[in-house]
């Protein structure tokens, strides 16, 4: 009896332990499988600000304009066509007959016509002008247009410069020329019968008039879309269907993406990104990105805002190919060239701060600093990011070399983005993602008027800024951005260290997968298909 | 019985209220920002004053007193609030996922008692033979093993074909599928399964030894009834109290495993609540884990009588 029961609970425990079970991933064959983290925090197009919302509303949404990836040029997509006048003030927008809503359980449609027409784009525009953050986040998207500021400001309703001509017609009017308006103008096609109908739910179901149609959304697991039957390119969407796959763990990612049951991977376990491109050499691609990390210093007062020199001498001191090339594995670009993304205009300055630790031995003798001596100990802020880690032993390293004590002071990314617009911060790590191929969109940020965390403010700078933004002449625009850069380089207010790399894995049978260098959700998934096996 | 169970509901009251305070209190002290953490290094596409008004919002420039007395009175209505974030009640976000990592942990458990009881009471019989040695050298391995480490263990040799074999799916949830809920209840369960092992080993032979146990023996009563009627059922008061305590580390396991193996549950709320500091998400949550604490600490206490009628309350 004792040998039965032993036996019987022996067996139990080998039970579960060989539980036999097959498994095949489960996969409808033309649905693409995209991994996703963290998840959107909402999908209303209005409020929508971050990378997580955008790479699922791109799909389902569009403008009157896609933007090229590689030139960053608006290209007609729901506007067939514009018009400008001589000066630039008026611009008259052709709109494509025949585009649908999309169909979705919850949304009526009166009469049953679907059509995207002029009073939709107009009221999504008023709408995205509000002042009031729980109903739009993008003034900027209308914020060229005459009267768009007495909309935020509350004092109208409609903007003003805004002008329906007939169903497929509309006239816009700008306060003053704007190179960059047909960029920045982000409105989407949104239906408000959709809007008002669907009320709280509106930021959960997103109804647009683009490739793919919404189906479903488990939070933080996926997010299903369907071809949109009606899309009004012919061909495209090429796959029935995307399943965007929440996927935290960048580990779990890999070996989701090993068996199969994902179809890309955008982001590498850290310590194993040599080995995992080496096991998947053919599925590996890459890209520039448009992200810039960089040590800023603090220019308008402080240590540094004293010492140019000593910041010429540190952007010369710093190794950067041993950080990004050696020690991360490749995983950015080392930043040797200046201060924008290699892809975009005007990106190599006149002078360049090549590692040259010499040179940077000199400049602090120059300087009045032989050896170092003299040159306070320095706090570098920085947040808690594996991304950046390995950079600072070696900048530390760097500088020790020079005679310079560096400190290095960790904080809490929500403490750190508030602390280092202070003053008592003068050198900290940052950094910016352009989301367009354009100079303005890195310098008008960073170096406008101290808007940035270094309050850097060179009134030459700002009055070529002031002009670059009227410039339409591409040659021209070229030179004066040069000349910007190359005056910011003189003033060496960072010490550049990195420019982003848009790396992934697709699985071979993916094809015509092509981000632009603001990152893989740039890429349009309509265009994308999937090779039979 | 119901006079006894009414006391213990009314003290909630008072644990709760010290549950809020000092997680107010804490959440209030947490330093920096969570509308610029939010945007991180965007926040200088946002206009200052769309900043300011986003602040003004979420009500994070009133003074602490104002703030307190607000959340004191959404408590006291059961309402935790809206996440900072989401745009969503915090009340969906756990209604959401607490099914989820509920049925996570009962895997974990049901993995635990699997494994552990059987294992416990085999160990007992056979004291200081191999088979005792063996399983307890075994859940020794057991208890020391981190979650995420035995996590990535598993799917490594049982979800790759390169490494292993691919039994399993790598991760995710799917509506009622048995198979995705293998290995994470395995991963969770199996440390726990080594802790229960070992108190039910301890108890069942300080049983063992009783004259009650002889008796039945002495009477000829059959082995198994002897050992799972006398026994087992004696031996369980402690293993009761060691379970009810696992439920906590089941929720704290629960929250790792969640992110290794893709799974929607509370744990995939409460980490990027922390990282973007949505204090109405890590509040509403650990509030309702708490009360959830003190809910299966009574319901302990009445399983006790139930277990063991000599047990009275009064």
């Amino acid at each position: 009896m004792t040998r039965r029961l032993s036996f019987v609970l022996m067996v139990s425990l080998i039970a579960i332990l060989l539980v036999p079970f097959g498994v095949q991933a489960q996969s409808d064959a033309n649905v693409l499988r995209i991994p996703i983290s963290p998840d959107p925090e909402h999908l209303n197009p209005f409020t929508g600000t971050t990378i997580a919302i955008s790479n699922i509303l791109n799909n389902v949404y569009e403008g009157f304009f896609k933007l090229n990836q590689e030139t960053g040029q608006p290209e007609p997509a729901l506007a067939e066509s514009f018009d400008v006048s001589d000066d630039r003030l008026t611009y008259t927008f052709h709109l494509r007959k025949g585009i649908l809503f999309h169909e979705i359980p919850g949304v009526t449609y009166e009469n049953g016509d679907r059509e995207f027409k002029a009073d939709d784009w107009i009221w999504a525009a008023n709408l995205s002008a509000s002042g009031d953050e729980k109903i739009s986040s993008h003034p900027e998207w209308t914020e060229s247009i005459v009267g768009a500021a007495d909309v935020k400001d509350g004092k109208a309703t409609e903007i003003s410069g805004i002008k329906k001509i007939d169903d497929y017609t509309i006239e816009v009017t700008l306060a003053s020329p704007n190179r960059l308006f047909l960029v920045n103008l982000g409105v989407p096609a949104i239906s408000k019968q959709a809007y008002d109908q669907l009320g709280d739910k509106f930021g959960e179901t997103p109804v647009g008039t683009g490739p793919f149609r919404f189906v479903e959304w488990m939070r933080d697991d996926h997010i299903t879309l369907e071809a949109n039957p009606d899309y009004w390119v012919e061909g495209e969407p090429k796959v029935a269907g995307v399943r965007f796959i929440n996927a935290p763990d960048s580990n779990t990612a890999l070996l989701q993406y090993r068996q199969g049951e994902l179809d890309f991977l955008f982001g590498f376990p850290t310590g194993q990104r040599a080995a995992t491109v080496a096991e998947f050499q053919s599925e590996y691609h890459e890209l520039p990105g448009l992200n810039v990390r960089y040590f800023g210093f603090k220019m308008d007062q402080g240590f540094f805002a004293e010492n140019p020199k000593v910041r010429q001498a540190f952007a010369y001191a710093f190794n950067r190919d041993l950080v990004w090339n050696e020690l991360m594995e490749g995983a950015r670009f080392p930043a040797d060239l200046g201060y924008l993304p290699p892809s975009m205009p005007a990106a190599t300055p006149a002078n360049i701060y090549a590692y040259d630790p010499d040179k940077a031995a000199q400049l602090l003798t120059d300087a009045g600093f032989p050896n170092g001596e003299g040159i306070p100990p320095i706090d570098l802020y920085v947040f808690s990011s594996a991304a950046d880690e390995l950079s600072l032993p070696v900048l530390q390293e760097d500088l020790r070399k020079l005679g310079v004590t560096l400190n290095i002071q960790v904080e809490d990314a929500s403490t750190y983005w508030d602390h280092i617009g202070e003053d008592d911060v003068i050198m900290f790590l940052s950094g910016w993602s352009a989301g367009v191929v354009d100079p303005s969109d890195v310098f008008n940020f960073l170096f406008y008027k101290g808007r940035d965390d270094t309050k850097y403010d060179n009134k030459d700078v700002n009055d070529i800024l002031d002009q670059a933004l009227i410039e339409t002449d591409p040659a021209k625009l070229e030179v004066l951005y040069q000349k910007a850069h190359d005056l910011i380089t003189a003033d060496s207010p960072w010490i550049v260290s990195a420019y982003s790399k848009v790396a992934w894995l697709q699985k071979p049978n993916i094809e015509d997968f092509n981000p632009g260098g603001g990152g893989a959700h740039t890429a349009r998934l309509a265009e994308v298909s999937i090779k039979a096996a | 019985m119901s006079k006894y169970i009414i006391r213990r509901l009314v003290q909630i009251i008072p644990t709760m209220l010290g549950v809020f305070t000092v997680l107010f209190i804490l959440a209030y002290l947490m330093p920096g920002d969570p509308v610029r953490s939010v945007l991180g290094e965007e926040y200088k596409r946002m206009k200052p004053e769309v900043v300011e008004g986003v602040r003004d919002q979420l009500g994070l420039n009133d003074p602490f007193i104002v703030r307190y007395a607000k959340f004191l009175g959404r408590m006291v209505r059961l309402d935790l609030g809206e996440s900072f974030i989401l745009k969503q009640s915090v009340w969906d976000i756990i209604g959401y996922r607490l099914p989820r990592t509920i049925q996570l942990m009962a895997g974990g458990m049901f993995v635990a008692l699997l494994i552990g009881l059987p294992a416990g009471i085999l160990a007992a019989e056979k004291q200081y033979s191999w088979v005792d040695h063996g399983l307890m050298l075994l859940s020794l391995v057991g208890v020391s093993m981190p979650v995420f480490w035995l996590g990535l263990l598993a799917q490594l040799l049982l979800t790759q074909e390169k490494y292993g074999i691919a039994l399993f799916p790598v991760a995710g949830y799917e509506e009622g599928s048995v198979i995705h809920m293998i290995l994470p209840s395995l991963v969770l369960g199996t440390a726990l399964s080594a802790e229960i092992a070992r108190v039910t080993r301890s108890s069942m032979l300080e049983v063992n030894s009783k004259d009650y146990i002889t008796t039945a023996r002495s009477k000829g009563l059959p082995y198994r009834v002897v050992l799972l009627r006398h026994q087992l059922r004696n031996a369980l008061i402690p293993i009761i109290t060691i379970v009810a305590l696992d439920i906590g580390y089941l929720l704290g396991g629960s929250l790792v495993t969640e992110t290794i193996f893709n799974w929607p549950g509370l744990g995939r709320a409460i980490v990027p609540a922390i990282q973007r500091q949505d204090t109405p998400v890590i509040l509403g949550i650990l509030i309702f884990g708490a009360f959830m604490f003190v809910i299966i600490n009574l319901l302990t206490d009445l399983i006790y009588a139930l277990v063991n009628p000599r047990i009275r309350f009064a």
